[in-house]
């Protein structure tokens, strides 16, 4: 029996590798949704919310619009069918909040439940926890995602290009990547702060303001757009729209990948890098547990 | 004679003065107050969230006005101005956009008050002080009221500077006096709120799912017109609806009737005498139904 014991405990810290840690970020999805299961309306609703979201906007749209053709989107996007711009650009919302939300705050929710220093006494990286909770949220918001994208197709008539979808689903890959480095960031914010619900609510607030979900940034002040050019939810929002709007005769579609893929470096290297700073910074303050 | 005898000897007697002095009352003002004294105490700790709640609705409201920008072209549209009589929906959005931070605070600040005592450890030991609830969600209620209105304000100001929008202020008397109507029949909104807090505990997901589809019925961004026949009446049932579409006619045409005041401040008090009593019922019921179950504080 202490035979075993041991046996198990030297496997553990014989663990390392790839696959270590992929085996670790699966399992830290399967645990959180173990946990959201014991909570049945909150699935439901985190699923339903973008849902929920877009339906004012579909109704101030119909209001200033009064039909299916928006002269005014024509002359700024090239397309008069504001529904379907509308629909698909905000559906890529749930995926991108359930990233920020869900996975930036991963280890305060770790913190809460008393199982923070626990997981960080495993021998497992410390950004595993931070990537499970990704892969949660990323399987989470992108059951949402289908979700309204299927619900616009089948009650509002949008019509979506089927060539568009697996190079729209490359894009949701590519773009997890630099919200990934966002996330990083996020958490360590929430590492600092502690209570950084408001400064994430302020931060995904403020990139949704300038993502080109509902309107093409050209309608956002010159400054503005400055910082939804450096932003990647911009770039993924657009070309998610593009391919599934009109497959690969998209316009524009080379330049959003290309721009995409070069923050996609920018923001996984910085996050990261931050991310590893600000968690040895912490434990070595001793204000890992701290609230 | 130790401490400990001393406390001994006087707690019979400090005990019982109070409690024989102590009726049942159904609202006890003095409580109210110095919750709503002690709430506001917290409050000022933090002075920054009176600018952050004023700033952040900013950002929920800035992509309705740019959608609408967008599809509609700059500030106006034929097809709003058929729908609502207004030609500037931005200036539309912003007033409506000012008065739902109240309907906002009743769902998220009063309806959730007692799950914030019950997060912080107190919730327990506050419902066996001898007051009754409703004094103490009275006093959230009113401590609310004051934070609320500055974010609000802060929100109106910074709004109508960044879109260059300006309000009427000839007919601030009437608007004042809605509000307060509409805030006063939030409170009861907040306690029915509040009772499904205690019955349902989780309340992320109740909460949003109150707040968002009260939002989607309620004229803030479009007006009633542009909702299907059968929501426009579930509308009438928010309290808020009523003072949205008076107070915003008031402060963008500047115009004061008095018969459309009286029949709108009837409605409004109509609106209170339901809520106050529908909320009072069912905060009772809801209470009574955690209790019953011993869940008060489960989480």
């Amino acid at each position: 029996m202490n035979g075993d014991k041991e046996s198990i405990f030297q496997k553990m810290w014989k663990r390392e590798g790839l696959r270590a840690e992929i085996r670790a970020i699966n399992a830290l999805a399967i645990k959180q949704w173990k946990v959201e299961f014991s909570y049945p309306l909150s699935v439901l609703w985190f699923i339903v919310m973008p849902f929920l979201w877009f339906i004012p906007m579909l109704i101030a749209g119909n209001a200033v619009v009064g039909g299916s053709e928006s002269a005014a989107l024509g002359e700024l996007v090239g397309t008069t069918d504001w529904l379907s711009y509308i629909a698909i650009g905000t559906a890529f919302t749930g995926l991108a909040m359930s990233m920020f939300w869900g996975t930036g705050m991963s280890f305060r929710r770790e913190q809460s439940v008393g199982t923070l220093e626990t997981l960080m006494t495993t021998p497992m990286k410390r950004s595993t926890i931070v990537w499970g909770s990704m892969m949660h949220n990323l399987q989470h918001g992108g059951l949402g995602v289908i979700l309204q994208l299927v619900a616009a197709v089948l009650f509002f008539g949008v019509t979506i290009n089927a060539w568009g979808i697996l190079p729209a689903l490359a894009i949701v890959a590519l773009s997890i990547l630099a919200l990934q480095g966002i996330v990083f960031a996020l958490t360590c914010i929430v590492l600092l702060a502690k209570q950084g619900w408001m400064i994430i609510e302020f931060i995904s607030s403020a990139l949704m303001l300038v993502a080109p979900m509902a309107y093409p940034i050209a309608i956002l002040h010159p400054m503005l757009q400055y910082v939804s050019v450096a932003s990647p939810l911009t770039w993924t929002v657009e070309s998610f729209r593009g391919f599934l709007m009109y497959g690969f005769a998209a316009p524009g579609i080379m330049t959003a990948i290309v721009a995409l893929l070069i923050l996609d470096v920018i923001y996984v290297v910085v996050g990261i890098l931050m991310f590893r700073y600000t968690e040895r910074y912490v434990r070595r303050k001793g204000a890992l547990s701290q609230f | 004679m130790t401490i400990a005898d001393t406390i001994i000897e006087e707690t019979p007697h400090a005990g019982s003065l109070y409690l024989d002095s102590f009726k049942p009352r159904l609202m006890d003002w003095t409580a109210a107050r110095v919750f709503a004294a002690k709430n506001l105490k917290i409050a000022m700790r933090y002075p920054a969230n009176f600018l952050i709640w004023g700033v952040l609705p900013l950002l929920w409201l800035a992509p309705y006005v740019l959608m609408m920008t967008a599809l509609g072209g700059p500030g106006t549209s034929t097809s709003f101005t058929e729908l609502s009589g207004f030609n500037d929906f931005v200036k539309f959005a912003i007033i409506g956009w000012f008065v739902y931070q109240y309907v906002d605070a009743s769902i998220w600040s009063v309806g959730n008050n007692f799950r914030y005592e019950q997060f912080s450890g107190t919730l327990e030991p506050l419902f066996v002080t001898p007051v009754p609830r409703i004094s103490i969600l009275t006093g959230a209620a009113l401590s609310d009221s004051i934070q609320t209105s500055i974010s609000a304000i802060v929100l109106l100001i910074s709004a109508s500077f960044l879109f260059g929008v300006s309000y009427a202020l000839t007919a601030i008397a009437p608007i004042i006096v809605l509000l307060l109507m509409m805030i006063l029949a939030l409170y009861g909104f907040g306690f029915m709120v509040a009772g499904m807090i205690l019955v349902f505990k989780d309340p992320s997901v109740l909460t949003q799912f109150v707040d968002t589809a009260l939002f989607t019925v309620s004229p803030v961004n479009y007006p009633l017109q542009a909702l299907p026949t059968q929501a426009r009446y579930v509308a009438y049932l928010v309290p808020s609806t009523i003072a949205i579409i008076v107070i915003r006619e008031l402060a963008i045409t500047g115009v004061f009737e008095l018969g459309q005041f009286l029949s709108s401040a009837t409605g409004l008090g109509i609106t209170i005498l339901f809520f106050w009593l529908v909320g009072i019922a069912s905060f009772k019921y809801a209470e009574r139904w955690t209790k019953n179950r011993g869940s008060m504080g489960g989480f």
